[in-house]
């Protein structure tokens, strides 16, 4: 039975020449689990706000959009408050009061349910959720990935029927985020709620999905099973980025029936299909004998007299002109020991050193000229002024000498840009300062595979220009594609270095996917050429086939 | 068996306002040295040996507030002194003594009040009086963390990217002003965000409801009951007008009647009602822990 029917719909916004639908048509059958996936700026967020009445964009709309047998221009106010529920980006601004409880009850209240109610269905949806610990608390003192699970119980305690959901993950680690889409999953099959939801982050969304819809320039390009979608799409580069390490290792492979999508299904594919005599593909290692750029020796930090160590007893030498990645799971100190790094924040024991001199030793703030720079972890908290060429001419930088192209942003307001678009400004704006060492906290975060492809390429760029580049993530994928060294952050300190290859091959959880798909059958694929090479160098098992 | 601190927050504020009102419209001394002796036990009760600056800085405050009254108005008759050719007159330092007690005696209520009143306890109040007030409050209660966690991220990404390029005032102060301005702008995208969120989830589509997280239940109906008789007795007996005590020109009382002893009585009772309360819910956990 069908839930949602949207027929041939097209929208623009005011004032723009191009129409951002373009004429989508599909239906969502009830307890559905759909998935929409394009690049950044392809209309997703548009699609999705106008299936949501209250949310819908101004512009010019034709086509109808069918909720229920009803076209939601019609519904009834609380209807179509409480049935229809949407789960935004950023887990932040979306909450509105400054309690749990009052933020669950919030929607209840608005809906006028008598206050009885609101208290048993409040209570139903904390136990559900596991809220019950923290249901007192105020908001301000959640994590983030419990703020976007409140925001979720939030919508939930409303009983809706069907759940939009615009890149809910995109500002949450790795971690939350995998428990963010397995709590979804549980709702689509507990509860028989109807999913739509938008992704950058498709690696653990796609196994679970029934439906994969892919979006570009306005129009619906393929809408089916997602091991269909992913053969139809296999020549489409720039969409496939995005798609699970299976699937990219199978469609490299020039595999094109039923592509696999989990790790486990991949590693079945490759050991089913392919010889592995040659284990070991060689990498030429380059050694750096560069002077030392930062370095750290025994430095130790804590907030609070009473609080904790975050840096604890921190030592790690960072060369010249290398890209070093710093690893490691949320509350391991990797943004303090950049920030301690930065001197914003000061280590009560021990020494950092920046080219050789301490931090101390940069008088009047010279550390930040022509020497060292942060990009945050909130780019937002770069921007000061109303539009990027303001932004950019305040800083002194200017967009021709840039080693990528923003000209076509220059009139727009920092805050409207996308969050790649806003990653780039920053960097140009942290790069007027010339610095020969940057370091960059979490650049990637909420970004579509495409523009991390874009990202990866920029800092190469740099580094070739001689510059020294450190890089907290939570990213993986993105470490093993960029990174000269890597390290593994714990406890406050580095537990483990070394060359991607050699840290990634090692590692056996805290790996790529690929990593963890050819452990035990091929030594060192880490990345996906490296694996696509291993699997054409042995060549396919004789006798076998692809249907398996 | 629940504390003070536990019963419902209508009936406890009603209290307070009850005792503070007596406390500040009327200036019977007898009154005032309850009010005072009653707030410091009271407190002591809530907070056993903690906060000693308090007490500290309240005493301080008696001082100076006793003092500035014989220092400021020479009316009465009686004169101890002469300083500086101003005469200190017995009237004008127990005047200044009685609204010493009233005004710290109010403040230690007040400071126990603000203790047992949290932010969520105030918002169950203003929602009874409107839904709508409280939820503004409840969001104005959230933006104050959200805004100086925000506030101080950016100036952190901005001194890394050198906005405040030398070490020195001017150039300190230009920094913070355009932090501040951008901060605005923040504020205002954010809340665009925060209103899409709440039209999402149905807000002004009809009356807003109030979850409750408090109820009444028979202690609050008694604490409420004889908080109201008791007032209710103290203002009658106020009302007799047997209840005279003058300072100027010089010190003038009436023996109270029996109406005014019972007045008396009441407001002693109403004021020791909480620490009464305390004690008592002390023994009986002292007394079921014994039966364990």
């Amino acid at each position: 039975m069908e839930i949602l029917a949207v027929k041939d719909l097209k929208f623009s916004y005011p004032a723009c020449t191009y129409t951002a639908l373009n004429g989508l048509s599909f239906t969502l059958d009830r307890g559905e689990f759909a998935v929409l996936c394009g690049a950044t700026g392809s209309g997703k967020s548009t699609l999705l706000r106008m299936l949501k009445r209250e949310l819908s964009p101004l512009g010019t709309k034709s086509g109808d959009i069918i909720y229920n047998g009803t076209p939601i221009d019609k519904l009834n106010d609380k209807v179509s408050a409480s049935e229809i529920g949407f789960v935004m980006q950023d887990p932040e601004q979306q909450i509105v009061t400054d309690k749990v409880w009052h933020e669950l009850a919030f929607g209840l209240e608005n809906l006028s349910v008598p206050p009885a109610d609101i208290a048993r269905r409040v209570a139903e949806m904390a136990s559900y959720f596991g809220i019950g610990s923290w249901y007192d608390k105020d908001i301000s003192q959640l994590s983030g990935g419990q703020k976007q699970l409140l925001n979720l119980a939030a919508v939930l305690v409303m009983q809706p029927e069907l759940l939009i959901l615009d890149e809910p993950t995109a500002q949450l680690d790795p971690i939350a985020a995998t428990d963010f889409i397995a709590t979804i999953k549980r709702l689509n099959q507990d509860l028989g709620i109807t999913i739509i939801i938008a992704e950058h982050r498709l690696e653990d969304v796609i196994p679970v999905c029934d439906r994969l819809l892919v979006v570009e320039k306005g129009s619906l390009i393929a809408n089916g099973r997602p091991e269909n979608v992913i053969s139809d799409i296999s020549k489409r580069k720039d969409i496939m980025y995005g798609m699970p390490a299976a699937a990219r290792l199978y469609t490299a492979l020039g595999g094109n029936s039923r592509s696999p999508l989990t790790v486990k299904e991949g590693r079945d594919y490759i050991t089913t299909n392919y010889n592995n005599e040659k284990r070991t593909i060689k990498k030429e290692i380059v050694s750096n004998n560069a002077n030392i750029a930062l370095s750290f020796k025994d430095v130790y930090f804590r907030y609070d007299r009473n609080s904790p160590d975050i840096l604890n007893g921190l030592t790690l030498d960072i060369k010249e002109g290398e890209i070093f990645c710093i690893l490691g799971g949320n509350g391991s100190g990797k943004t303090t020991s950049v920030s301690a790094a930065a001197g914003i924040l000061k280590s009560y024991s021990g020494a950092i050193k920046v080219f050789g001199k301490k931090l101390k030793e940069y008088k009047n703030r010279s550390l930040y000229k022509k020497c060292l720079a942060l990009l945050p972890q909130d780019v937002t908290t770069v921007f000061l002024r109303n539009t990027v060429r303001e932004e950019l001419k305040d800083a002194g930088a200017s967009a021709n000498d840039l080693p990528y192209d923003i000209s076509h942003l220059m009139d727009k307001h920092p805050y409207d840009l996308s969050g790649g678009e806003k990653q780039l400004v920053a960097l140009a704006k942290v790069l007027a300062s010339n610095p020969k060492l940057l370091l960059l906290d979490e650049p990637t975060k909420g970004m579509d595979a495409a523009v991390k492809q874009n990202i990866i390429h920029i800092l190469s760029k740099l580094r070739n220009k001689g510059m020294t580049l450190v890089i907290v993530t939570h990213d993986v994928e993105f470490a093993a594609a960029c990174a000269d060294r890597c390290a593994m952050f714990f406890g406050g300190k580095i537990v483990s270095a070394g060359t991607p290859d050699s840290f990634f091959s090692q590692n056996s959880f805290y790996t790529t996917a690929i990593s963890r798909m050819t452990r035990g059958f091929y030594d060192n694929a880490v990345t996906l050429s490296d694996a696509v090479e291993l699997c054409r160098i042995n060549g396919k098992k004789e006798a076998q086939n692809d249907s398996h | 068996m629940r504390n003070f601190s536990e019963l419902n927050p209508i009936a406890v504020s009603i209290y307070f306002f009850c005792v503070t009102g007596i406390a500040m419209f009327s200036s019977y001394p007898p009154f005032m040295a309850a009010a005072i002796s009653g707030g410091i036990l009271f407190f002591i009760a809530r907070n056993g040996r903690k906060h000693i600056r308090s007490h500290f800085f309240f005493l301080i405050l008696f001082i100076i507030l006793a003092a500035a009254n014989p220092l400021m108005s020479h009316n009465g008759v009686t004169v101890l002194f002469v300083m500086n050719d101003n005469p200190i007159t017995l009237e004008s330092l127990l005047y200044g003594l009685n609204s010493a007690a009233m005004i710290v005696g109010v403040l230690y209520w007040f400071r126990s009040f603000t203790q047992i009143m949290t932010s969520e306890k105030l918002l169950y109040i203003t929602g009874a009086l409107s839904p709508k007030l409280s939820l503004v409050i409840s969001m104005a209660l959230r933006y104050v963390p959200l805004f100086k966690n925000q506030s101080k991220k950016i100036k952190d990404s901005q001194t890394a990217m050198g906005l405040f390029s030398d070490d020195n005032i001017i150039d300190d102060i230009r920094g913070r002003m355009r932090i501040f301005s951008i901060l605005i702008t923040w504020a205002l995208e954010n809340g665009i965000t925060t209103a899409d969120s709440m039209a999402a989830r149905g807000y002004g589509i009809c009356r807003r409801t109030q979850m409750k997280r408090f109820s009444f239940r028979k202690g609050d109906i008694l604490l409420l009951l004889s908080a109201l008789t008791l007032t209710g007795i103290t203002v009658a007996a106020l009302g007799t007008g047997k209840l005279e005590f003058k300072f100027y020109p010089a010190v003038k009382y009436s023996t109270p009647d029996i109406y005014g002893i019972f007045g008396i009585i009441a407001y002693i009772t109403l004021v020791l009602l909480p620490s009464i309360i305390e004690m008592e819910v002390g023994l009986k956990w002292k007394y079921l822990q014994l039966k364990i």
